[in-house]
Parts: C-alpha cells; structure tokens; sequence
C-alpha cells in the first residue's frame, strides 16, 4: 500500500515544524494531531489548529487524508489555539459557583450584612421561594452538563473559565444580595404576582430542558452530526415551529420570570445581558442552520417568533 | 483619561476607510474609503469641530485676559464645551454605521468618558467648577482636539502637513498626563460634596430592590485610571513611532 507523507509547517512562520513519512492514506486528522503531539509534546491535539491553507479554515477531526485534496505528500499548515479546558469543566466550574455563592447570602453568612442578621432567616416567603428557584435553576444545568449535553467541541480557550466565572459568579452575588437583604422588599403585588412569575419561571425551566432533551435525541452519543430540530409529541417543543433557539426563549423567559417575581433590578439587568448574549449566539446558530440547510424552515427566527 | 483615550482610540474621522464593501474580493485587505457624500460629510463634522474647541480655546483666552486671573474660567466657556463635547457623542454613530474605521466600543468609551466628566462630575457638582483641576482637563482637552479633529479634516482631503501629524503624534506626550491629572484632581473635589448630598445614589430599602452608591462609583472610577491610562499612554507612544519614522521619509513631499 502507498504511503503518504505529511510535512506540518506553522501557519504564520512557515517555518517546517515535523515531517510524518509512513502515514496511512486513512488516516484522520485526529490520529495525524497524535503523531504531532509525539514530537511536540506541548502542543497537545485540542490545542492545535490544522489547515490545507495557512489562513483557511481548520480541519476536522474525523477529515481523512485520502479524501483531501493533496498529493502524496501532504502540507498542512498549525496554528496554536492556546491553552485549552474541557467544555465540560468550564460549564460544571462556572455553574457551581451560582449554586454555592447564592446560599451564602441565603443563609446569612457573617460578614455579608450586619452581625445582627448573621444566620437568620427571612420571614418572606419570596425570598425561600427564590432560594428554591434558583438552585433548582443551576442543579439542573449541572446535570444537564453531565447527563444530557453532547458537545460538538470538547474544548475552548483556557482564558474563557475565568471570564465566564467572573460572568456568573459575579452575577449571582449581587442579585443573591439584594434578594436575601435584610431590608429586602416583597413585590408591589404580593402573592399574586409572585404565584405568576412562579408559573413562567417553571413553565420556561420544563421547556428549556424540553428543548435540550430533544437535542439530545437528535444526535447519536459519540457522534458530531448536526440535523434540523423539529417539534416533537411534547408540547413544549413546539416552539421550534416559530424559533431556531427555542431554549435560549426559555432560558430568557425564566429569567423574566424570576425577575418579576423578586422585584430585584439585578435580576431584570442580568436578564437583560443574557438576553443580548443569547440573541447573539441564536443569530449565529440560525445563520449556520440556514448555510448548510437548503430546506430550512422559512418561518423561524432565531430567538424571539416573528420579531427576533 | 477621557483624553488620553481621545487620541488613542481612534484611527480617524474618516481618511482612509477600512472596510471591504459587499462586492469586493474578500481575503486581501482593501482599504476603501467612505463615499464621497460621506466623505463630505465627514469634512463637514470635523470642520466645525475644529471650529467648535477654537471658540473655546479663545472664549479661555479673552476670559483670561477680562479677569487678569486664571481662576473659575470654566464659566465662560461652560456652554460651547458642553455642546462641542457632547456632540462627540455622533462619533458613535460614524463607526457603527461604517464610514469610520473605527472600533464602536473603543469610540463609545472614549467619548462616554469624556461626557461623564462633563455632564455628571462637573455639571452635576456645581461646587467644583471653581476648581483649578477644571482649567487643566478643559486645557488639555481643547488643545487635543483642535489638533485631532483638524489631523481628520487634512486626512480626509489627502493633504495632511506633518505638523500636524507630528503635533498630533508628539504634543499628548504633555497633554495626556495633564488631562488625567485635572480629571482625577476635579473627581476628587466632587467627592464630599457628593457624599454629603447623596448625589445619583438609592439606598435600601426600596421597591426595587437596588443600591447604587455615587461615592463609591466614583472612587472605583478613579481605581480605574490606573490600569488603564497607562495602556492607553503607551500605546499612543508606540503609534508615535510607527507613524513619525514613517512620515520622515515622506516629509520633503508634504
């Protein structure tokens, strides 16, 4: 059998950085990453950024060699990405921060309010119901992450845990703040307009983890495929009818909920910069859906139906 | 630094735009200009920019002379440097929509800064205007922007003289510092007045469930300056050695 050969040079130097004779014209791009990182241990697979054009796009994993269009020699071209950290890591670090941080100012922990209030409790019902939400909210997103999730990538950039943390952990210290205050005041409408930010708050939590299970089920485990997600018998997923991102509108409508049923500005600008965030990962998503599907479901919008 | 960020910031108001347009080859980088109804525009922007920080550079000067002293000049140019500067905001505006190569955050940042200053220390705590603080920003600041917005105005009609460019590039070296120092010396003074008026700031409880405390804002503003203005400070002294060593060998064609 012919053998092909495969010179890595890096992308902006040009300088030759490894030379693999004897490589099988099947050969994936993963197991190529492999035999580079033999002679460049540093260099890691998740962190190295293989290309056919120095300033083109990265190839696959799963590419193969033979179905490239090279000769018997190939040329690839290395960019490193940079220090890496599993998607997973990142999500279950940024998400049990929320989680731990919130109780703290719950349970009143010294040194947060006056030593007077330590380790007393509210005597609002709202204020244990937001408790409740809350870790709900993020025990939910951790098993979600360790459960139901399948990640196209397995990493990202190592500087992103320490934005992300900042983000969420941040965040959910000023909300967890002024919600647990001692001088917090109950919503303008009490139980009635607690009752119903409780209601969409719930409704949002089932749909989105709806939309994630249906993901889920759109792809095999193990695998990368993407396909166009379609309702399903449960309800909940037929907002994919109108939306490209139905659990970002859910993930948005919780927040809604939640704000409305603390009555707490933190919240409601919390809600406000997830949105701006979300609405922008949609557009992209549903930009993508609409490049690689030419039978894409004219009616959806990515975040918000008819206006988003 | 509102005005170092003034200089840093932005690569112009207009001359030489960067954007490659629809049609165009996409991959090699083609600078292209804003159209020409744009362009003239622009021209007309900086123009009267350039004008706008003159009356207030001389309305400095004729005060100074009518009053024989330096002190509280701010009044007599308070309205002309509210308006020139807050029209900056417009700035903006070139960048999002295009005909400005700019960054918008960049550009909003600067121009946020600047307006800050002005509108919610200076303008809101009505004790510092007296300030000496306030003549060295407003000094700074003027003379800055006379020579940015004119640096723009030259630029976009392809006929810069090195003065200018080396004004421009040479003259922040001083200014900066100056200005900087007049912003964190007048935020300063606001601070008791501040505190003791409960100026901008909630306290709880309240409906809303929120706090926000302008004394402590402030103080975190002024923390702020020190990663930031010399970032800002350096950068403007590496351009400075792109651009003048650059400009020397065309120097004798100006």
């Amino acid at each position: 059998m012919k053998h092909s050969e495969v010179e890595i040079l890096d992308a902006k130097t040009r300088e030759k950085l490894c030379f693999l004779d004897k490589v099988e014209p099947q050969a994936t791009i993963a197991e190529i990453k492999n035999l580079f990182t033999k002679t460049h241990p540093q260099w890691y697979p998740a962190r190295q950024s293989l290309r056919l054009d120095p300033k083109g796009k990265s190839l696959k994993d799963e590419d193969i060699l033979q179905k490239l269009p090279v000769g018997t020699t190939a040329t690839l071209y290395f960019r490193d990405l940079g220090a890496q950290i599993s998607w997973v890591t990142v999500f279950l670090t940024e998400y049990a921060g929320p989680l731990f941080i919130y109780l703290l100012f719950y349970f009143r922990v010294p040194f947060i309010y006056g030593h007077k209030y330590d380790f007393t409790s509210s005597r609002h019902t709202v204020v244990h119901l937001a408790c409740i939400c809350h870790s709900f909210h993020y025990i939910k997103r951790l098993l979600e992450t360790l459960f139901v999730h399948r990640f196209s990538h397995g990493t990202m950039p190592l500087r992103n845990i320490f934005k992300n943390c900042t983000y969420y952990w941040g965040f959910a210290a000023w909300m967890a703040y002024y919600i647990n205050h001692p001088l917090y005041t109950p919503p303008t409408y009490g139980a009635q307009q607690v009752k119903l930010a409780l209601a969409i708050f719930v409704i949002c939590q089932l749909g989105n983890f709806s939309i994630h299970m249906a993901l889920r089920d759109l792809r095999p485990a193990g695998s990368k495929t993407r396909k166009i997600p379609y309702p399903t018998k449960n309800p909940f997923t037929w907002l994919f009818l109108l939306v490209s991102c139905p659990n970002y509108t859910y993930e948005v409508g919780s927040w809604i909920g939640f704000a409305i049923m603390t009555q707490c500005v933190p919240v409601a600008l919390f809600s406000l910069v997830g949105f701006t965030q979300m609405t922008i990962w949609a557009k992209g998503k549903h930009r993508s859906y609409l490049k690689e599907f030419r039978d894409y479901p004219p009616l959806r919008m990515p975040i918000i139906p008819f206006l988003l | 630094m509102a005005a170092a960020a003034a200089t840093a910031a932005t690569k112009g108001n207009g001359g030489g735009g960067a954007r490659a347009g629809a049609g165009e080859a996409s991959g090699s980088r083609k600078k292209k200009s804003p159209g020409p109804l744009a362009t003239a525009y622009l021209v007309i922007y900086n123009v009267v920019m350039t004008a706008g920080w003159l009356v207030i550079a001389v309305g400095l000067v004729r005060a100074y002379l009518a009053k024989g002293s330096y002190h509280s000049l701010y009044y007599s140019i308070e309205k002309p440097l509210k308006f020139f500067q807050t029209g900056a905001l417009l700035e903006i505006l070139h960048c999002a929509i295009g005909i400005v190569p700019s960054s918008v955050v960049l550009t909003s940042f600067q121009v946020m800064s600047r307006v800050f200053l002005i509108w919610a220390v200076t303008h809101s705590v009505k004790e510092v205007q007296s300030e000496d603080s306030v003549l060295l920003f407003v000094i700074a600041w003027t003379i800055t922007e006379i020579i940015r917005y004119s640096f723009y105005t030259f630029s976009l009609l392809n006929h810069l003289p090195y003065l200018i460019k080396w004004a421009r590039y040479t003259l922040f070296i001083v200014l900066y510092p100056m200005g900087v120092s007049g912003e964190l010396l007048t935020i300063y003074a606001a601070l008791p007045f501040v505190r003791q008026s409960g100026l901008y700031s909630i306290s709880l409880p309240n409906k809303y469930n929120f706090s926000f405390d302008y004394y402590a804002f402030l103080i975190l503003i002024m923390i702020s300056y020190i990663p930031i203005f010399p970032q800002l400070y350096f950068h403007m002294i590496h351009q400075r050695r792109k651009v003048l060593s650059h400009a020397e060998e065309h120097k004798k064609f100006e």
